[in-house]
């Protein structure tokens, strides 16, 4: 019985599609893990090559031509999408917020994944006291409200961009923490685990190489959970005042400084508030995409 | 078109709230609605500093003179003839027939019982300038008091114009700064009927109001309520729900004067400065601290096109300014240094001072963050690169006080007190608030202050002005303006010194 149940798919394989053949069309069928993803690597590649891009200096002012509507508006080519209420053309300035946020959101969901990787990984794989410590400190973290311990911190500190990123990232780590200690408390308890330690393998080897693979896709998600997470909350501090400041380019400061004017000029926050609908948007369609074709079960 | 479009679907839900509102307007009970910006500071008047209380000030107490705003004329209010007995002595003969709020006769008990209770420092009126000039009052008879000064004061007729309001005795004994903050009681033109701290409060009519110069109110209740985002006050103010609003931003009461006949926009100017304070007593824990440098200070001042501020961003009736003072106040000398919008050769004074590459400095501000980002702009383009920090009022105030802000962007409104020395003296005679500490300065403010010539003041604020900038310790930028919007229901003409006159209001 066994034998036969091993063999069959074993036969499947070798003469169907191979791995990658079947990851790929599963990737292009994904509709909306293409449009995360074209999303993203283009706003990515808009960070990235800001400088190239941008048409004006995002920081040069120019107090005598402020808030010039867009080219959709009835603006000029000069400056697209317009300018800002210092006169600094805002297209250049969306150009550079898209490094802004994009690195908040990366460096943010970094720090917070190691964090909440580390004590998951051992909650769920050591077991009994780290169990207890590590279940512990997320209910502490789970206690607290985020917006308002980064507001504290923030408040207290200055707000600044390494400032945000850090609390950010010593904010976020609750999810990972839960969901890699749940993901392991199954994974360890496969034959693969227990046969990897009846060879002598060490810790190191068993959770990095035993483990860690099997969870992964599931930190993807969560990794790009907590990165629209972070960009959100970026923009929702830099809202306050309590972010990025000023002149940095950031979205959220953007939409900030348009809402005095929202009733006349709703373009000042619509574009920036599009931008970051959509990025965020993206990620999340992204993070889904990636899971839905990494997951173990559908990877047969 | 699209623009259009966009704009009239923002106006037409606008003004479609407006048709459904509009039986809000409240002509007909006679009951105007005022929207603030910020929440009153403190009822009682002598611990506030804010611009709010000192327009409640204004409507619910009097002083002992009045200062008519457009003629600069001084008249009497609670006392009807002054006189100085000697260089420290004034003596007042009061108005008879006057009675607070609660039915106190208003006599020279009351007089005599505020102006003791405010010039004694321990009892913490917050703006000591405002007071600390007096020493004590004394009653002669029971409309006649005398005022004794502690130095020769010759500004004292402006200030109990101003800042000093009269206080009835009894109640003020009985119930305190507290008390009154929940019940205030004075003899002004117009009764605190109704206090919610950080909501509203409503003012009615004193039907009763003395002849007094400043006119008697004809609207019979005010009903101001703190709204702190202006869309929101728009939003109101398009419903018929509220029908004035003043320190509009001026792009959005140039937006509003466009609309046509819905509402009048008057623009003022006030006597509010702002201008950069600059620690160059080096008190901040700034290391090197470039602002004792006198090039650097005066890199401050080149690097910022004060004119172009004005003209795009002020608007209305603002003006640049070059002086520690507005220059409408006594004894505030125009002819001082001036320091043209020049970045080229503030880079090269930077370089001279030892900065070729610039400086990261901290920046305080705390109101008007598009004024300061502005000016952090024009600091960044000459390489002073500006770690940018917006606080609350009262914790940039703190920070001064302990001299640890290096760079800030502060405004002074001289609590519209028309004379130099509500504005120079308040910050360059060695206080906690002096962030320059120049002992040149303070001998001549020492002698304009106490000087009762009025030849020999303007001679010594000349020189402690022209000292101040000289050594550019301060980077003066312009004076403040408001735009007060209101429905055409509401017939107001503003006066230049930034207090809403509800006396002044009527209905068309």
């Amino acid at each position: 019985m066994s034998v036969k149940k091993t063999t069959a798919p074993l036969m499947e394989e070798i003469t169907g599609p191979t791995p990658r053949q079947i990851l790929r069309k599963r990737v292009t069928g994904h509709t909306g893990l293409l449009f995360g993803l074209a999303v993203v690597l283009i706003l990515l590649f808009v960070a990235i090559f800001a400088p190239l891009l941008a048409p004006h200096d995002p920081y040069a002012q120019s107090l005598s031509s402020r808030m010039v509507s867009p080219v959709f508006l009835g603006g000029t080519w000069e400056h697209p999408l317009g300018t800002d209420h210092l006169g600094r053309d805002y297209l250049s300035r969306l150009i550079y917020g898209a490094r802004v946020s994009l690195l908040i959101g990366a460096v943010a969901a970094a720090i917070s994944g190691v964090i909440g990787t580390a004590m998951g990984v051992a909650a769920g794989y050591f077991g009994g006291k780290v169990d207890a410590v590590v279940t512990f400190l997320i209910n502490v973290r789970l206690a607290m409200p985020v917006v308002l311990v980064a507001l504290a911190v923030v408040a207290i500190l200055g707000g600044s961009l390494q400032v945000v990123i850090g609390v950010l990232g010593l904010l976020l780590w609750d999810r990972f923490a839960v969901v890699m200690r749940a993901s392991t408390l199954q994974v360890r308890r496969r034959e693969y685990v227990a046969a990897a330690q009846a060879i002598g393998a060490s810790t190191s080897r068993v959770i990095l190489s035993e483990i860690m693979p099997n969870i992964v896709n599931n930190l993807i998600v969560i990794v790009t959970l907590e990165m629209a997470h972070a960009i959100l909350l970026e923009a929702a501090l830099s809202f306050l005042g309590l972010g990025v400041q000023p002149p940095t380019p950031s979205w959220g400061l953007m939409i900030s400084e348009g809402k005095n004017m929202m009733l006349f000029e709703p373009w000042l926050v619509l574009i920036p508030g599009v931008v970051l609908f959509m990025l965020v948007l993206a990620i999340n369609l992204m993070g889904d995409g990636l899971r839905d074709v990494t997951a173990p079960e559908n990877r047969s | 078109m699209k623009t259009t479009f966009l704009k009239s679907t923002a106006l037409t839900l606008a003004l479609s709230l407006a048709a459904g509102g509009a039986a809000l307007a409240d002509k007909a009970n006679d009951t105007l609605k005022v929207a603030y910006t910020k929440e009153l500071e403190n009822v009682d008047s002598f611990f506030n500093s804010s611009r709010e209380g000192v327009v409640l000030q204004r409507a619910v107490w009097d002083g002992l003179i009045y200062r008519d705003p457009n003629t600069n004329e001084y008249k009497g209010n609670l006392a009807t003839s002054w006189e100085w007995i000697d260089d420290k002595t004034l003596e007042l003969k009061l108005r008879e027939g006057v009675t607070f709020h609660n039915g106190a006769p208003f006599n020279a008990d009351d007089v005599v019982a505020t102006v003791n209770f405010v010039a004694k420092e321990e009892n913490g009126v917050k703006t000591q300038r405002n007071v600390n000039w007096m020493d004590r009052a004394e009653k002669v008879d029971d409309y006649t008091v005398r005022i004794y000064t502690k130095k020769v004061f010759p500004a004292a007729i402006e200030f109990l114009s101003g800042p000093v309001s009269m206080y009835p005795a009894d109640y003020y004994a009985e119930v305190g700064p507290s008390g009154m903050g929940l019940k205030p009681v004075g003899t002004g033109p117009y009764m605190v009927s109704e206090v919610v701290p950080g909501q509203h409060f409503v003012l009615k009519k004193n039907e009763n109001y003395h002849d007094s110069p400043k006119g008697q109110p004809t609207i019979g209740t005010i009903d101001i309520r703190t709204i702190p985002d202006v869309n929101t006050q728009l939003a109101e103010l398009f419903s018929g729900s509220i029908d004035l609003i003043w320190q509009v931003p001026s792009d959005q009461a140039e937006k509003l004067a466009s609309m046509g006949d819905r509402f009048t926009v008057s623009n003022e100017s006030t006597m509010r400065v702002g201008y950069l304070a600059m620690d160059a007593a080096g008190r901040s824990s700034m290391d090197p601290n470039p602002y004792k440098d006198l090039k650097v200070r005066q890199a401050v001042n080149h690097a910022i096109d004060r004119q172009a501020l004005v003209d795009n961003l002020l608007k209305g009736k603002s003006k640049v300014v070059w002086t520690a003072c507005f220059p409408s106040q006594f004894g505030c000398a125009q002819d001082v240094a001036q320091y043209a919008y020049d970045p080229e050769k503030a880079k090269a004074l930077l370089a001279e001072a030892g900065y070729p590459d610039g400086f990261t400095t901290d920046f305080y501000a705390y109101r008007n963050r598009d004024y300061a980002e502005a000016i952090s702009s024009y600091l960044n383009a000459v390489g002073i690169k500006t770690d940018f920090k917006m606080l609350q009022y009262s914790a940039l105030r703190e920070l001064n006080m302990k001299g640890e802000a290096p760079l800030s962007f502060q405004t002074w409104g001289s609590y519209s007190i028309n004379d130099a020395s509500a504005m120079v003296s308040q910050f360059f005679k060695h206080g906690s608030l002096d962030s320059t500490r120049d002992d040149q300065v303070l001998e001549a403010l020492n002698v304009a202050d106490s000087a009762t010539d009025p030849d020999t003041r303007i001679e010594y604020y000349g020189k402690a002005l022209r000292r101040i900038a000289d050594m550019a310790f301060w980077a003066p930028m312009f004076s403040y303006n408001t735009n007060y919007v209101m429905t055409k229901e509401v017939n107001y003409t503003p006066t230049p010194d930034e207090v809403l006159r509800f006396t002044d209001m009527t209905w068309n």
